[in-house]
């Protein structure tokens, strides 16, 4: 059973064969494309595409079909053809009149559903990873966040023992303490995670740990929500602050648990000429 | 109805230039603002003073910028951990309220031996603590091995306009502090008393922390 | 007589009430002077005496006031920041020009005299006539920016005077020879021997160029601070000026420079061209605007690379700076930008599509436009896409986190480069189809040159895609490294595809005419739009170079606590770009229609008819409409 998405798409192109078949005139061709990109954008991914990105591509496909159509005299003809036709051929008269009862029926309709979206939190564009600052205490004692690294992630080569013990002390903290919200598998789909918004961050894809140091990390673990700068907000990420729960070795340990679990590696540092 | 060439170019500038505004309303709006100060009120507690102290050494006083807390091996600096147990009997009469006022409106009279003079006066330019931010930075510095014992009320005699006079009680006024303030006097001119014991040059070349 | 006297009483009361209404309605607004009890009781108290001490304490007080140092004044209504900034911008905007024109006026006259090509000569003259009255605007922001400085933020210009004073001299010397060399270049124009007068373009030029250096170097040490101790006190002037940002900036701005002045010259001449009354005027704007279009184009194409360098510069002078800028409170401003960018360049191959329609026998093109076209909107939107996506909560959790799973692919840094590469290299493609069309070539390995062609762009278009992908699955630091390889190909592409085809076009049969003037009136409103977006995105990248410091007037250094301290929401600045984007134009525009005055005849009585006659055909006819 092939996803829904590919029967669009598949649908989608054979509109645009059909019309290609048939030698649709300009006019007929740029609308179908344009409501095609507008239904593959809508119907095209099994994880919906967040509606500000459909707006932003839709205004990209709008400009460049108008670009399209104006920049030839002769495509001008072929696109206005039609209209121009509409509106004086008197044979035409009742598709004008549908016309003219549609387009208000259109936007009254576009009105109607735009008020009959669920009450919900207004969409909120929060830096989701903010820079760092140079430098943060944690149980008093400084650590400069450019150069720090975790002190255990040597042990992998050196010593795979002492590793696999510090492994299972992340293993041991994260199911104490991170499951309930980040989830089994890590995927922030924890028993808590439906209460919160933003939702606990998912590990498990490959966008997250993966473009991050561990520097990083450990800011985050440690500070947590309360920790983040202002670019960070609004505040209601609900991320404890665990350094007043965990030891340092605990939060470097849980954080290579982390990469170990996911089977991801943290992004090397940049050398500085 | 024909529209003046002059008309359609200024309405495509305009609605050029307020397309381009709109996408920029349609961004997420933050204003950032630069990090506060650290407020200080003259009813602090002891323990509120360090909290305060411990901030100010970190942003606006460039304490570590050099000192570390903790940190062993070649040093170029003093550390400072353990630094109040230190400072009760470094100079022979400063108590440690005593020596670390000195430290700080004075930081070239007494050198810690093993170590170069290289630390600016802290209540000047470009550091310039107040005098209050300062014995917020005393009072974290008597934690680190002690307890905290000057308050907001304790004079200094370095303070500008304070004429040694200790008004809490707890600061003797140094042997020959200085009487003019902090304006009058500078860094390199030490206290009499302490110029004989100030070691000339540091005995040992690889420095390493007074313990 | 009942019915009489009823009425006349009820049209009374009427009028009455009439009255009272009107007068109510008077009295209301008419002004009472409050109560105040009589003289006699009021004079009993010692009031005056009270009010001559007072007056004499005042007085006695202003006299022993001390002279005290101001860290910042307030500029009325509007506030220090947005004053300096518009003064800045507008100076900025004006000196860009100043400099750019030349740059290219030199260049085309020089080709005007290898040539012996009189339309050249005669274009270079034409754009030049812009220079003067530019200048001297130039120099009146300049002004309005120093005092502003002074005036607004003296602690701070005493800081900078102290690091730079040594380059304010050569400074000014410079201005004034600026101005010895614009004034004898405009002025001096068929009057000396072309070499002389080719020098005096050169001067002109290498002096702006120094001007600007200069200048640079104040601006670049407010972000990226050298050649000074911890403490601000200055080590090393020359250390000061050549700071990390400073060639960065240099490079950039010589750059944009150039694709600016050219912007706004070609919509200068779009203005002409709308306003033209006869077929010869509308083919000499119509070059006119495709040669200023065309050298904006040629300039812009390299931007986006100079603009890596800086950003390169500006993560080595400090992390927290670049990640500010990429990551932090900044990240926004790019998707601002990846807009405007994309409109540039959807407009310029839009503007390149359109001048097909002035040759005959570009018809055989017109079947690529729409892949072309396609090209430019995927890689427009995978550059517009963002890296944090805006999304409602029932978004994000359909999502399973921030990141969609298929389109955060496009919001990192490798699908933007190849986006980039891929759309200069359609860019460079429209073009080439623009300037074959009417064109067959006649040498004997047409078909191979072709072939090869082809064989280079699908090389290109490889690597650099192959790159990006591999680039999502290779460490950060490698991955940068990519972006490298994947210039060099795009820049070799240009330049090795653009010599075959000059020599592949050489003696062609000509099968279609180039038809000046014989244009879509819609192109010239594309070229104004550019012109537009081109400003609006300079005054945008300056907020950002400029805001970059934060609360910082030198970054790390002189700390910023006046009220402006903070940084303002991207909403707020756009809309002051908006307000210096159509100040400019508004005074440009007052530029365009001096310079259209100059080739107007004086004005003398004399008959209507004679007037109508006399008017010569080819020289502007002013801007009267």
């Amino acid at each position: 059973m092939m996803p829904i998405v590919w029967w669009v798409a598949l649908l989608l192109l054979a509109v645009q064969f059909a019309l290609w078949k048939l030698r649709a005139g300009t006019f007929l061709w740029t609308l179908a494309s344009w409501f095609s990109i507008y239904l593959f954008l809508h119907f095209g991914f099994t994880v919906p595409v967040p509606q500000s990105v459909i707006s932003l591509y839709l205004g990209i496909t709008t400009l460049a079909t108008v670009a399209y159509v104006t920049s030839d005299r002769e495509r001008l003809r072929n696109f206005t053809a039609p209209l121009v036709r509409l509106c004086i051929e008197p044979g035409r008269r009742p598709v004008l009149y549908g016309v003219a009862v549609l387009l208000p029926a259109l936007a009254a309709f576009g009105t109607w559903r735009s008020m009959n979206v669920p009450l919900e939190a207004p969409a909120f564009g929060r830096t989701i990873h903010p820079a760092p600052p140079d430098s943060i205490t944690v149980h008093d004692k400084p650590f400069n966040l450019i150069t720090l690294e975790n002190p255990y992630r040597k042990l992998e080569k050196s010593d795979p023992a002492a590793f696999a013990r510090h492994l299972a002390n992340g293993k041991r903290v994260f199911y104490q303490n991170c499951v309930y919200c980040h989830g089994d598998a890590m995927r922030g789909d924890g028993m808590y995670a439906h209460g919160l918004n933003p939702i606990p961050t998912n590990f498990a894809e490959g966008g997250t740990l993966a473009l991050l140091q561990e520097s990083f990390l450990f800011w985050r673990v440690s500070k947590g929500g309360p920790g983040l700068p202002e670019e960070g907000g609004p505040w209601d990420t609900a991320m404890p602050a665990w350094e007043s729960f965990l030891t340092e070795d605990e939060m470097w340990d849980v954080i290579l648990f982390l990469y170990d679990y996911t089977d991801q590696r943290p992004r090397a540092r940049e050398v500085k000429e | 109805m024909k529209v003046p060439v002059s008309l359609r170019i200024a309405a495509l500038a305009v609605a050029t230039t307020g397309f381009y505004t709109y996408v920029g309303q349609l961004v997420p709006q933050k204003e950032v603002h630069p990090p506060a100060e650290v407020a200080i009120s003259k009813d602090m507690k002891p323990d509120e003073m360090a909290k305060v102290g411990r901030e100010i050494m970190e942003g606006k006083g460039l304490c570590f910028t050099c000192h570390t807390i903790g940190k062993k091996g070649p040093l170029r600096f003093p550390d400072l951990e353990g630094v109040d147990v230190r400072a009760k009997s470094r100079v022979p009469g400063f108590s440690d309220v005593d020596y670390f006022a000195q430290s700080i409106y004075q930081p070239s009279a007494f050198i810690v031996p093993g170590f170069n003079p290289g630390m600016p006066v802290i209540n000047k330019p470009p550091i310039g603590l107040t005098d209050d931010e300062i014995l917020a930075v005393i009072a974290y510095l008597q934690t680190l091995g002690g307890k905290t014992t000057v308050t907001m009320q304790t004079k200094l005699p370095y303070q500008a306009g304070g004429n040694g006079q200790a008004a809490a009680g707890t600061v003797a006024p140094p042997p020959a502090g200085p009487t003019g303030g902090p304006a009058a006097t500078t860094a390199a001119a030490p206290a009499p008393q302490n110029a004989g014991k100030k070691p000339e040059t540091p005995q040992n070349p690889n420095p390493s922390p007074p313990q | 007589m009942m019915k009489k006297g009823l009425a006349a009483f009820l049209a009374a009361l009427l009028g009455f009430a009439v009255i009272v209404g009107i007068a109510t309605f008077l009295l209301r607004r008419e002004y009472h002077a409050p109560y105040r009890a009589p003289a006699a009781v009021t004079q009993e108290t010692p009031r005056a005496q009270g009010i001559a001490d007072e007056k004499a304490e005042v007085e006695k007080r202003d006299k022993e006031k001390p002279y005290q140092e101001v860290e910042y004044r307030q500029f009325p209504k509007i506030g220090s920041r947005v004053a300096v900034w518009i003064a800045a911008q507008l100076h900025l905007l004006f000196a860009a020009f100043v400099l750019a024109v030349p740059l290219f006026a030199l260049a085309i006259e020089f080709i005007g005299y290898r040539t012996k090509d009189r339309r050249y000569d005669r274009l270079a003259h034409e754009f030049t006539k812009l220079l003067s009255v530019s200048f001297s605007l130039t120099a009146t922001f300049g002004a309005m920016l120093t005092f502003g400085l002074i005036i607004l933020y003296p602690k701070f210009t005493t800081y900078l005077v102290s690091v730079f004073s040594p380059t304010f001299l050569p400074y000014v010397g410079l201005f004034f020879f600026e101005a010895f060399f614009l004034y004898t270049y405009y002025y001096g124009w068929g009057k000396f021997s072309p070499r002389v007068h080719l020098a005096l373009g050169l001067g002109l030029n290498v002096v702006g160029t120094g001007i600007m250096l200069i200048a640079n170097a104040w601006l670049t040490f407010m972000t990226s601070p050298s050649g000074i101790s911890e403490k601000g006190a200055l080590i090393s002037t020359w250390d000061a000026v050549r700071n990390y940002t400073w060639m960065p900036i240099n490079v950039h701005r010589i750059i944009a420079n150039v694709a600016f002045g050219g912007s706004v010259a070609a919509a200068y001449a779009a203005f002409k061209f709308l306003g033209a009354k006869t077929d010869e005027e509308r083919a000499h704007y119509d070059w006119m605007g495709y040669i200023g279009n065309f050298v904006a184009i040629c300039a812009f194409l390299p931007l986006p690379f100079a603009g890596y360098y800086l950003a390169k510069e500006i993560y080595a002078y400090s992390q927290t700076l670049g990640l500010t800028m990429m990551g932090g409170a900044f990240s926004w401003l790019f998707i601002i930008q990846a807009v405007l960018i994309g409109n540039l360049f959807l407009a310029a191959n839009y503007y390149l599509w359109l001048g097909m329609g002035r040759i005959s026998g570009a018809e055989q093109f017109q079947k690529y436009i729409k892949y072309l076209l396609i090209l430019v909107a995927t890689c427009f939107a995978v550059w517009a896409t963002p890296r944090s996506i805006i999304s409602t909560v029932s978004e994000v959790r359909a999502m399973g986190g921030s990141a969609h799973p298929a389109l955060q692919f496009l919001g990192v840094m490798s699908a933007k480069n190849t986006a980039v590469n891929i759309l200069i290299l359609t860019t460079f493609l429209s073009f080439l189809l623009y300037r074959r069309s009417g064109k067959t070539p006649t040498v004997s390995w047409a078909k191979a040159g072709n072939r090869a062609q082809l064989a280079i762009f699908l090389v290109a278009a490889t690597i650099v895609i192959s790159l990006g992908i591999l680039g999502y699955f290779v460490e950060a630091r490698v991955r940068i490294g990519f972006s490298i390889p994947q210039v060099l190909s795009v820049l070799f592409t240009m330049v090795s595809v653009t010599v075959i085809d000059v020599f592949l076009y050489r003696n062609a049969t000509k099968t279609g005419e180039v038809r000046w003037g014989q244009i879509a009136p819609i192109s010239q409103y594309v070229l104004i739009f550019i012109a537009v977006t081109f400003t609006w995105l300079m005054g945008l990248m300056g907020y950002v170079r400029s805001g970059l410091r934060q609360h910082w007037h030198v970054y790390g250094v002189i700390r910023d606590t006046s009220v402006d301290a903070f940084t303002p929401t991207l909403g707020f600045a756009t809309r002051i770009v908006s307000v210096c984007v159509l100040l400019f134009f508004l005074l440009i525009s007052f530029v365009f229609w001096l310079a259209s005055l100059t080739g107007k005849k004086d004005w003398e009585p004399r008959p209507e008819k004679a007037a109508e006659t006399e008017r010569p055909g080819l020289e502007p006819v002013g801007a009267a409409e």
